[in-house]
C-alpha cells in the first residue's frame, strides 16, 4: 500500500468537488431535503397525534442514520464511476495503483465527504427539530455508525465490482441497489410490522438491527448489546465477502478486457 | 544486452475470438519498436497486456526480466503509457492532472518536472486551464507531458501523434528520440503515420489477425516489395500509351494525369527503351521506391 498514491486519488476528487454543483448536491442537497421535508411532515403528525413518544426523533433518527450508510455506498460507487465516465480507468490501473489502493482512497474520500454531510444534516436536525444525536446516543454513537458505514462499504463493493464486470449497464445499481435493501433494514418501523417473510430478510441485514437499537433508546433510552454484535458480526461476513467479490470481478473485468473498454 | 520486455507464445482470445494469436517478441533497452498493423489486428490488446490492463489467455510477459504479474507494481512504477483513445479527468485542471499522475507514479519534486514538461511541449500557458478547454492537440501534449512524468524506462505509445499538428508532432518526435539518446528509453510505439514509422522505429513488427507475419527494420520490410512504381507524364495521346502498355502486360493505373506503372526495378530500363521506340515521348517522370507504406497497403490488401 502506498500512502502517497492513496492521497493521489483522494486529492484528485477533492480538486472536482468544490467546483462540481451535482456533487455538492449529491453530498449536502438531497440529504437536507431529506431531513426537511421528514422534518416537518413529523412534526405535523407529532402535533395532531397522540404518540407516547417522539416520532420526530423516530423518523429524523432513520433519515439521518441512513445516510451514514448511502453516502459511504455512493460515494464509493460515484467516485468509481466519474473515473470510467473519463475514461480514466486505464490511466489509473496502468500505474503502480493498485485495486486495493483506489478503494481505501475511495473510502477515505467517502469519510471525507461524510463528515461535511453529516456536520450539515446534524446542525440542521439540533436548529430546525431540536433533534441532537449526541445528547441521545451518546457513547453508543461510535458503534451505531460503525456499522451502517460498514454496511455501506460492502454494498459499494459489491456494486463497484458489478460495474467493472458488466459495465454501464450496472451503473443504476449505484443509486438503486441500496434503495431497494431499504425497506427490509425497518428505518422508519419496527422489524415486527413488516411481514415475516420480510423480517427474515431483514434479520440477515446488518442494518436492522442498528435502527431496532436505534427506536430502543428511543424508547427505553437503554440498548442490547447482543443485538450491536450480531450487526457487527454480519457486518465482518459482509465485507469480508464483499471485498473478495470486487477482486474475483476485478480480476474477471481484466481476463475480458473491460477495464479498457467499460460499456 | 537483457531485453526490457519478452513475451512468449502470448495469446488472448474474447469470447472465442482470437485478438493475439501465440506472439512472441523481445525488446532490448533503447530500442524503439514499430508494432504496425491494420485496425483489429491485436496491437492495442498487446499493450493492455502489457501495461496489466488485460490478463492474456495464455503466455508469458517479463518486463525489466520480472514475470509482470508478480512484479506488477515494481514494473508500472517505471513504465508510462500515452494513448489517442484515452482521456484525463476533464473537470481538472492541467496542472491538476499532472500533479496527480506525478503522485500516483511517486515522482520527487514533481512541480518542478511538471513545469519542465509542460514547457518542452510549448503548453506552459495552459498550466491552469481546465483540460475540458483544451484543443485535441493540446490534449495530446497533455497526454505526452502524463506519459513522461515519471521519466519511464519503458514507454508504451498507441498513436501518440494522431491529432498533433506537424509542428508539435516532430517536436514529439524529436523529444522521444532525445530521451532514447539520453536515458535509453525503450519504446513500443503504434502509428498509422508509416513515414513517422520509417523516422522513428530501429525494428518493425507487422501484426495481422493477432499474428506476427513480419519483422525487420522499415527499410527491410519495404524492400519486401519487389516492385517499384514509374510515374510517367505524357504529352502524347494516352490511347496509345494504353495500347502499348497493354500489349506488353504491364500492371498500370491512371493518377490524375500520371500514369503509374508498376514493375521490378530490374525492368525499368526495359521500359523506358520501348516507349522510346514507339516515339512516345513523356514530359515527366518519377521513379518511387517501395516504401513501408507499400508493405503496409500489399499486406493488408491479401497480396503478400
Amino acid at each position: 500500500m502506498s500512502f502517497k498514491r492513496i492521497y493521489a486519488i483522494i486529492i484528485r476528487h477533492l480538486y472536482i468537488w468544490p467546483r462540481s454543483l451535482e456533487r455538492w448536491q449529491g453530498s449536502l442537497g438531497w440529504p437536507l431535503l431529506g431531513l426537511i421535508s421528514w422534518g416537518m411532515t413529523m412534526s405535523f403528525f407529532q402535533k395532531n397525534s397522540s404518540f407516547g413518544f417522539s416520532i420526530v426523533a423516530f423518523l429524523l433518527g432513520g433519515v439521518i442514520f441512513w445516510e451514514f450508510t448511502s453516502i459511504s455506498q455512493r460515494e464509493i460507487s460515484v467516485n468509481f464511476l466519474d473515473e470510467a465516465w473519463n475514461k480514466n480507468l486505464i490511466n489509473i490501473f496502468s500505474t503502480p495503483t493498485t485495486a486495493g489502493e483506489f478503494l481505501l482512497a475511495s473510502v477515505i474520500l467517502g469519510l471525507i465527504k461524510l463528515t461535511v454531510t453529516m456536520f450539515i444534516m446534524l446542525s440542521g436536525a439540533v436548529i430546525f427539530y431540536k433533534f441532537n444525536i449526541f445528547s441521545l446516543y451518546s457513547l453508543y454513537l461510535p458503534f451505531l455508525i460503525a456499522n451502517l458505514l460498514m454496511f455501506g462499504l460492502s454494498f459499494g463493493f459489491i456494486i463497484n465490482g458489478l460495474i467493472i464486470r458488466f459495465g454501464y449497464g450496472a451503473q443504476e445499481l449505484a443509486w438503486a441497489l441500496l434503495a431497494w435493501v431499504s425497506p427490509f433494514s425497518c428505518i422508519y418501523y419496527p422489524l415486527s410490522s413488516i411481514p415475516s417473510w420480510a423480517q427474515k430478510i431483514g434479520l440477515m441485514l446488518p442494518s436492522t438491527y442498528i435502527f431496532e437499537e436505534m427506536r430502543r433508546v428511543i424508547m427505553t433510552g437503554s440498548m442490547n448489546l447482543s443485538n450491536l454484535f450480531v450487526s457487527f458480526s454480519l457486518n465482518i461476513i459482509y465485507l469480508i465477502l464483499a471485498l473478495l467479490f470486487f477482486r474475483w470481478m476485478f480480476e474477471n473485468a481484466r481476463e475480458h478486457g473491460r477495464l479498457v473498454k467499460l460499456n | 544486452m537483457e531485453p526490457i520486455i519478452e513475451v512468449k507464445n502470448l495469446t488472448k482470445k474474447f469470447n472465442g475470438f482470437t485478438a493475439v494469436d501465440n506472439i512472441s517478441f523481445e525488446i532490448k533497452e533503447g530500442e524503439i519498436l514499430g508494432l504496425l498493423g491494420p485496425n483489429g489486428a491485436g496491437k492495442t490488446t498487446t499493450i493492455d497486456i502489457l501495461l496489466g490492463l488485460t490478463k492474456q489467455t495464455s503466455g508469458e510477459v517479463r518486463i525489466f526480466d520480472l514475470p509482470f504479474e508478480k512484479n506488477r507494481e515494481k514494473i508500472l512504477k517505471q513504465m508510462n503509457f500515452s494513448a489517442a483513445y484515452v482521456n484525463l479527468p476533464w473537470r481538472l485542471k492541467v496542472f491538476e492532472n499532472l500533479y496527480t499522475f506525478a503522485r500516483l507514479y511517486e515522482v520527487d519534486d514533481y512541480k518542478k518536472k511538471v513545469d519542465q514538461l509542460l514547457e518542452e511541449f510549448k503548453i506552459f500557458h495552459l498550466k491552469n486551464k481546465m483540460t475540458n478547454d483544451l484543443s485535441s492537440g493540446q490534449l495530446t501534449s497533455l497526454y505526452l507531458c502524463k506519459a513522461f512524468i515519471n521519466n519511464p524506462r519503458l514507454l508504451l505509445l498507441d498513436e501518440p501523434t494522431v491529432f498533433l499538428d506537424p509542428d508539435v508532432a516532430d517536436l514529439t518526435k524529436r523529444f522521444i528520440l532525445k530521451k532514447v539518446k539520453e536515458e535509453k528509453t525503450t519504446v513500443l510505439f503504434t502509428s498509422h503515420n508509416m513515414a513517422e514509422i520509417t523516422e522513428l522505429c530501429n525494428r518493425v513488427i507487422f501484426l495481422s489477425h493477432g499474428k506476427i507475419i513480419a519483422e525487420d527494420t522499415p527499410v527491410g520490410l519495404a524492400q519486401k516489395i519487389k516492385t517499384c512504381k514509374v510515374r510517367l507524364l505524357f504529352s502524347v495521346s494516352q490511347e496509345k500509351v494504353d495500347s502499348l502498355l497493354t500489349n506488353y502486360g504491364y500492371q498500370y493505373s491512371l493518377e490524375g494525369n500520371e500514369i503509374v506503372i508498376e514493375l521490378e526495378e530490374n525492368k525499368i530500363g526495359q521500359i523506358l527503351g520501348r516507349l522510346s521506340l514507339a516515339k512516345l515521348k513523356y514530359s515527366q517522370i518519377t521513379i518511387e521506391k517501395p516504401t513501408l507504406e507499400d508493405f503496409f497497403l500489399k499486406v493488408t490488401r491479401g497480396k503478400i
